[in-house]
């Protein structure tokens, strides 16, 4: 049974999530999405370049961000997302996704959700809110 | 008295709480945290009026700046129309020297913060260019800091006899009450805080 | 390199300077869904009657311009990505033809981690075959000035 916004208090936190960002999987969003820049799916050619190893696009990390909420309610409909790309995340790594609800309005039926990603280090690369509509 | 003295709403470009939300998140998580300044990016925000919200949720809500200098970002508390006057908050180059000197003789108080931190924090500039008189109070502790960041600042601190703040830097109503400030009195308004601030007694907290 | 945002802001901001169009097709939708972890099956089975792209799918397209014709290139290049915010307005289906008209939104400067930094919000809106809006991606691209750091 989906979660409805009546299930739903102020300051509920989302299940967190570990994401797949190995290289494998990280290639088949670049393929899914058209992402054919180097930086992204190439530790070596991503280094040249002079980051540390390939990184996880944003839009990736954002669709995380949007799964994370489907996961915890798969009736919600995101109405908006906004994610601010801090730090890149590594490809390979072991990063966590998060979620917690921090407004909720009863006219609209609507909950507003902080969202992160943290490394490993616990730094947070990502940062985000989601406007999300619940039955 | 426990206040988070570095905190961004929607008012700052990458600010995505809204005050009322803070308020909520601080009772509903029972945080201990009397009052929150909002120290939003370039700018002072003169329009918003919380008195409604304080009383509402018996929280201290002050407003701030954050302003862009030479040697890294600055909080600015105090703000007042001579102050605002003094100089342009938003500019990204503002004189560190000039952003001292005019608060303190407009009767606030100017505290680079997050000082660890590349390029936008005062260490980095110090190593390259020599330290600026007429800094007293630091940002120790960062809710956002990464990595030996806040070492730095605490070693800075110690180094040159600054007193230290702790502030969360939240930009998402979640990350509120990481980093704080204790004083040992009551504080009341704008005018309270800077003469705390300005009679160096306080402490900074890490509530990470 | 001083940066006239206002100069910015008046010359190029709040015109459409590209267009492009695009197909939805069933196998990238599933598999930009399945990357991201998706498990809901109405973005990651097409036999799922109401199978559509997930709500942040349009991120992914860009213009045949990323930025106008003559627009400073502050550092050289396009800059790198800062955050996207996405408003959904209606489904995007498999086979749908999608439309994507860019303007610059906004411009303005701060400083960060990396220096000297010129925002610029690039505004796509995005509309399918039947002329219904379907999204808006606001994309905050960054320069740098790389001399200043």
């Amino acid at each position: 049974m989906s979660l409805t916004f009546d299930d739903v208090d102020f300051g509920a936190e989302l299940p967190p999530i570990a994401p797949d960002v190995t290289l494998a999987n990280v290639r088949r969003f670049t393929t899914a999405s058209g992402m054919t820049f180097a930086r992204f799916h190439d530790h070596e050619q991503a280094r040249k370049e002079g980051l540390p190893g390939a990184i996880v696009p944003g839009i990736m990390s954002q669709g995380i961000l949007v799964a994370l909420i489907h996961r915890w309610a798969p009736g919600a409909v995101v109405r908006k997302i906004d994610t601010i790309f801090r730090a890149p995340i590594l490809v390979d790594s072991h990063p966590v996704a998060r979620g917690v609800v921090t407004d909720k309005n009863d006219e609209t039926r609507t909950l507003e959700i902080d969202l992160t990603i943290q490394n490993e280090a616990k730094e947070t690369r990502v940062v985000g809110t989601a406007t999300v509509e619940l039955p | 008295m426990i206040l988070d003295l570095h905190n961004h709403s929607i008012k700052s470009d990458d600010g995505r709480a809204k005050v009322e939300n803070y308020c909520q998140w601080i009772k509903k998580r029972e945080l201990g945290l009397d009052g929150f300044v909002l120290t939003e990016h370039r700018q002072f925000d003169a329009e918003s009026d919380y008195r409604k919200l304080e009383d509402e949720y018996g929280i201290l809500i002050l407003k701030a700046s954050e302003v862009e200098t030479d040697y890294g970002h600055v909080l600015v508390f105090g703000v007042n129309d001579d102050l605002r006057a003094a100089y342009d908050f938003t500019r990204i180059d503002l004189p560190l020297e000039l952003v001292i000197r005019e608060t303190e003789r407009c009767g606030g108080v100017a505290v680079p913060c997050h000082p660890g931190r590349p390029r936008v924090g005062m260490c980095a500039h110090f190593e390259a260019k020599g330290p600026v008189e007429g800094v007293r109070v630091i940002e120790t502790l960062n809710g956002g800091s990464r990595g030996e960041e806040d070492a730095a600042a605490l070693a800075l601190a110690e180094a040159r006899g600054y007193r230290g703040i702790g502030g969360s830097d939240a930009h998402i109503v979640s990350q509120i009450a990481r980093c704080v400030t204790r004083f040992p009195n009551e504080i009341r308004d704008g005018d309270g805080l800077v003469a705390a601030l300005r009679a160096g007694d306080f402490e900074a907290l890490s509530w990470k | 390199m001083e940066i006239d945002v206002e100069a910015l802001k008046r010359d190029w901001t709040g015109f459409t300077f590209d267009t492009a169009e695009f197909e939805a097709l069933t196998a990238d939708l599933v598999g930009f869904a399945t990357a991201c972890g998706e498990t809901a099956k109405r973005y990651t089975d097409p036999s799922d009657p109401d199978f559509q792209a997930v709500p942040n799918y349009p991120s992914r397209y860009v213009g045949r311009r990323v930025l106008p014709d003559n627009f400073p290139r502050l550092g050289g290049g396009y800059g790198f990505d800062a955050g996207k915010c996405v408003t959904p307005i209606a489904p995007i289906r498999a086979g749908d033809k999608i439309t994507a008209r860019s303007q610059i939104h906004d411009v303005y400067t701060k400083t960060g981690r990396s220096g000297t930094m010129l925002f610029i919000v690039h505004r796509m809106e995005f509309s399918n075959q039947r002329g219904e809006p379907v999204s808006v991606v606001d994309w905050r691209m960054v320069q740098q000035d790389r001399g200043a750091q």
